[in-house]
């Protein structure tokens, strides 16, 4: 284990030196900014209603929940898709690896840097979107520390597969077809909604089945879920036509078969990525 | 193949083992004081390109060993079959004792690659100590052996600038002394000096020596025969995948020593007594003697004289290391 915490600090230093943790920094401060001032109009406008305000907090926490899960799920991507093949072809790797060191020590290493980088990253985003929704509106979402940790999990699910993928293929298509999985399961997963709308049934079985083959929406289901109040899905369920079909709002919790799933297809990715690299010749 | 050449295919006859897979622990046991490398027939094939059709070789320890080649020829595929970096499709090869790739062996092996970059983010300190630290050194070793590594590399006034600033020759320097961090038992270096000036090619060459004279072994796999001419003791001269002559450089290049004398006096009808040294060949006032077997040269000018010759000057002739490395090829 020594040589996997060796990669994963050096990863770790990668980061801060590349500049990524000063990007990532940037980031947060303009998020934060932005929504601060975003919050503050919209619950100090006086043209909403009371219960408009209401009724828009939640709604606006998730919006900007799901605009802050693709950036995590964009930076999961960027810095795991030159993490193999770029070091490959820069002959990074091949003086590390000609060390008394597994590869899989080298991958687990990565991974662990990189999600932990991440890890970081939306704590103390989401953290301050808490502070800043707080101080701005007085609203606090209901489980925002478990919204945050299914944020966390799609990132993870990304950076797992792109970090499998990268073992294989050169930094620029793993990094497109990461992106691109993602966004075709995030739309699977609207097509899924839609069919439970319309009880249209291979719509419905799409959108399941995609949750299960690239757990990203589904997790990022379970993140809206933990950021509505009941009484915003009683209500919304009660006046709004068809918010089933929403693709912001989630009726309910992930169920544990399906979050062991994801667990397991995670491990399974990563078992598959460590295979795959230990196999690749340099 | 000329005497004194040890031909591969005897080599291989010599194995312990021979027919298993490599990395199986159990093939080839070789007892402390093996040789450090020994190459059967190792075979590589990437798809339709074969890369190594059957090297066989034995690098004995303490020596430093020039494994020559023309560019494509497999030496690169061959250091990467030894040090564990792709698998072969046949063969076998012991290194230190134990299975080529073998993960605690890699502690006590250093290796420069050809085509290598560090990370240009971290300084050359930071770069040794990492890899003092993937090499298991104890931690109370690092620091002495960091300095030692740019010490002997030249670089102790760059150790706290970072890799990104370094020229392609200065990261050469890094690498070689990543190379020989905590003094490994066995150095490969690939083409060590292929981005260096004049003076970091003497640098390295006395570096080689060094490791020489401390017991170090050193496999040199170079394209540049006057850098095997100055350091090795033996070579392996590989052509199309396979090691087509190993030996000294003595041996090499003296496959066919000749010998030209300036010889005056000697009458036409006698010359021809010259021919059990060898074939002669009169060129003006000089007289060539082509494959004068080794140590007859003074027996050669004593029968000249006792002829009536009279010799003025008597110039050893040998293949240059170029010359016969050529021939090899021709011959492949």
């Amino acid at each position: 284990m020594t040589a996997v915490w060796t990669i994963a600090t050096l990863t770790v230093r990668e980061a801060v030196r590349r500049k990524l943790v000063a990007a990532f920094a940037l980031i947060s401060v303009v998020l934060v900014v932005l929504s601060g001032w975003g919050f503050y109009r919209l619950s100090h406008n006086v043209g909403f209603t009371s219960g408009e305000t209401h009724v828009a907090l939640p709604e606006a926490v998730i919006l900007f929940m799901f605009m802050f899960s693709f950036v995590v799920a964009l930076s999961a991507s960027a810095i795991a898709s030159p993490a193999i093949s770029s070091e490959i072809d820069s002959g990074v790797l091949q003086t590390v690896v000609a060390r008394p060191v597994r590869r899989s020590e080298v991958l687990l290493g990565k991974w662990l840097g990189m999600a932990g980088v991440l890890a970081a990253y939306t704590a103390i985003v989401s953290g301050l979107l808490v502070a800043v929704v707080y101080w701005a509106s007085g609203y606090v979402a209901p489980d925002p520390e478990v919204a945050a940790a299914f944020v966390l999990a799609e990132g993870l699910v990304l950076l797992t597969v792109v970090l499998l993928l990268s073992t294989r293929m050169s930094a620029l298509a793993a990094g497109v077809l990461g992106v691109a999985l993602f966004g075709i399961a995030w739309l699977a997963g609207v097509v899924g909604t839609l069919g439970t709308t319309f009880h249209v049934q291979a719509m419905r079985t799409a959108g399941h089945v995609s949750q299960y083959l690239l757990p990203t929406d589904g997790l990022w289901h379970g993140a809206i879920y933990y950021l509505e109040p009941s009484w915003f899905i009683s209500q919304q369920l009660a006046e709004t036509p068809g918010a089933q079909g929403n693709p912001f709002m989630s009726l309910a919790a992930p169920s544990w078969p399906y979050l062991t799933w994801a667990g397991i297809w995670l491990v399974l990715v990563l078992v598959l990525g460590l295979t795959s690299f230990e196999r690749r010749e340099l | 193949m000329a005497e004194g050449l040890t031909a591969p295919r005897r080599q291989a006859d010599d194995g312990a083992v021979s027919g298993r897979a490599l990395g199986d622990p159990g093939a080839c046991a070789q007892a402390p004081g093996s040789p450090a490398i020994h190459a059967i027939e190792l075979r590589k094939r990437y798809r339709q390109t074969v890369a190594l059709t059957g090297l066989s070789m034995t690098v004995e320890r303490g020596e430093v060993f020039g494994f020559l080649g023309p560019n494509g020829a497999g030496k690169t595929t061959a250091v990467k079959l030894l040090l564990g970096l792709v698998r072969p499709s046949g063969g076998e090869a012991m290194v230190l004792g134990a299975p080529a790739g073998d993960l605690r062996t890699r502690e006590r092996i250093g290796y420069l690659p050809e085509l290598f970059r560090f990370q240009s983010w971290l300084t050359a300190r930071e770069v040794l100590v990492l890899h003092s630290r993937l090499r298991r050194l104890p931690r109370p070793r690092w620091a002495g052996a960091v300095q030692d590594a740019l010490r002997t590399v030249g670089l102790s006034g760059r150790g706290d600038d970072r890799v990104g600033t370094f020229s392609k020759g200065m990261q050469q320097r890094l690498g070689l002394g990543v190379a020989l961090l905590g003094e490994p038992e066995l150095v490969v270096l690939d083409e060590p000096t292929s981005a260096l000036d004049p003076v970091g090619r003497h640098d390295v060459r006395t570096i080689i020596r060094e490791l020489r004279d401390r017991g170090t072994t050193v496999f040199l796999n170079t394209h540049l025969l006057a850098e095997a001419e100055h350091v090795c003791d033996r070579v392996a001269i590989i052509s199309q995948g396979r090691s087509v002559a190993t030996g000294t450089l003595d041996e090499l290049r003296g496959a066919r020593p000749s010998v030209r004398l300036r010889v005056g006096g000697l009458a036409d009808g006698w010359w021809e007594t010259l021919d059990r040294f060898g074939r002669w060949t009169p060129d003006g006032d000089w007289l060539l003697v082509e494959d004068v077997a080794a140590g007859r040269v003074p027996e050669l000018v004593s029968s000249i004289v006792s002829l009536g010759g009279e010799v003025e000057a008597v110039i050893p002739e040998q293949q240059t290391l170029e010359e016969r490395f050529l021939e090899l090829l021709e011959e492949k």
